[in-house]
């Protein structure tokens, strides 16, 4: 570079000496050194522009691969939330089953759930001549408990009873509540005189159970109604012969089991 | 000035807006067979409100379930509200949710993680 320039200044110096007015290479050399400086400062221009194209490519780059990570984060984040939006629907159409199956008191199947489950069940039986029985439970005497401790100790002994129902049952059987303080039992795979000693053992048991309602023990009993489905017949049929045996047993003083005719 | 005032149906919410107040709203579902065609008048109308005016603008968001479009739109408006805030503009948001579903506040928790302007997530006795 330092020689370069010494060139220029010898060359510029040469020009400028009026020794060499007149001589033809003067001419020659001021063209040339012309020349030589235009090309020079084209020359400058080009990598001015070259260079600027260059940060330019990169700037827009970089902003191009900001800009695709934004849309990869914000991708992530819409999947993400509608994931969440998915899992709150798909809960929220499971509370709305089980609310519309079951009794929110107790947690027994409600009498929608019974009946199905009742439907379903009396279908198998009419294909492979399966046994089933249907008990109904009533409480007995459940309005004095109201009356005389209250409304919210007449569900808390609902609650318990519901409780002691289910607890000795097997996992296909079901129990639920089918109105006020009546409970119905279904018991598939059962013949009547064995459903007769699963309530008899249920009823006894009852007598046993201890409710705490505030400072008070309360005692119950309740009376059961069997009745085996006959091929043939219709749930409703198989429901009314239980709620009959049920009543009788209440005719008959309480605290009692009977067989459907 | 073009408010909007769109009738909410099964699967769209309601939308309204108020130039005047600075307050848009929408409430309800949101799972519209087309969401573009709801939610481009609403981006519009943003888009056109933080443009020609410089008063607050502040967005009320009853909303119960969004599908995925839907979500992709209410996030682009937040952004308009982000780019805004940066420039100093006064915006906000309002999320109301049913207190039965505290699941619906964790999601608009979720919307509210990248925006840095008031955002608040407040529960409604139904």
């Amino acid at each position: 570079m330092r020689e370069e320039m010494g060139l220029e200044q010898r060359v510029e110096a040469l020009l400028e000496d009026p020794a060499y007015t007149g001589h033809p290479l003067k001419q020659i050399l001021a063209e040339l050194f012309t020349e030589y400086r235009e090309q020079l400062r084209q020359m400058e221009r080009i990598t001015r522009i070259s260079d600027h194209y260059q940060s330019m490519a990169r700037d827009s780059n970089l902003s191009l691969a900001e800009r695709y990570q934004k849309q990869m984060r914000q991708l992530e984040k819409i999947a993400r939330i509608s994931d969440g939006y998915q899992h709150m629907l798909h809960d929220l159409n499971q509370a709305l089953r089980q609310a519309s199956t079951h009794d929110p008191l107790t947690g027994l199947a409600n009498r929608r759930l019974i009946l199905d489950s009742l439907h379903a069940e009396i279908g198998r039986c009419e294909r492979n001549g399966a046994h089933l029985s249907v008990v109904m439970v009533d409480v007995d005497h459940f309005k004095l408990v109201n009356d005389r401790y209250g409304h919210e100790a007449g569900d808390l002994v609902l609650v318990e009873v519901a409780r002691y129902l289910q607890r000795d049952l097997r996992e296909y059987d079901l129990c639920g509540r089918w109105g006020g303080e009546e409970f119905l039992l279904l018991l598939p795979e059962t013949h009547a005189t064995e459903a007769m000693s699963v309530v008899e053992r249920m009823r006894l048991g009852m007598r046993q159970l201890v409710i705490m309602v505030g400072d008070v023990d309360v005692t119950v009993s309740a009376s059961f109604g069997v009745a085996e489905h006959r091929l043939g017949a219709s749930v409703n049929d198989t429901i009314k012969r239980a709620d009959a045996a049920m009543l009788a047993a209440k005719r008959a003083g309480r605290d009692r089991s009977e067989l459907a005719q | 000035m073009n408010d909007l005032s769109i009738a909410a149906t099964q699967s769209s919410p309601a939308v309204n807006s108020n130039w005047q107040h600075g307050l848009l709203s929408m409430c309800g579902d949101s799972y519209p067979e087309n969401s573009f065609e709801l939610f481009d008048p609403v981006i519009n109308w943003v888009e056109r409100y933080l443009d020609e005016s410089d008063a607050p603008l502040r967005l009320e968001l009853h909303l119960l379930y969004l599908n995925t479009s839907s979500i992709k739109a209410v996030m682009d408006i937040f952004d308009l509200m982000e780019e805004a805030h940066r420039r100093s503009r006064p915006v906000s948001v309002c999320w109301y949710y049913d207190e039965d579903n505290p699941r619906a506040a964790e999601l608009a928790a979720e919307f509210k993680e990248d925006c840095s302007f008031p955002f608040d997530i407040l529960s409604k006795t139904s």
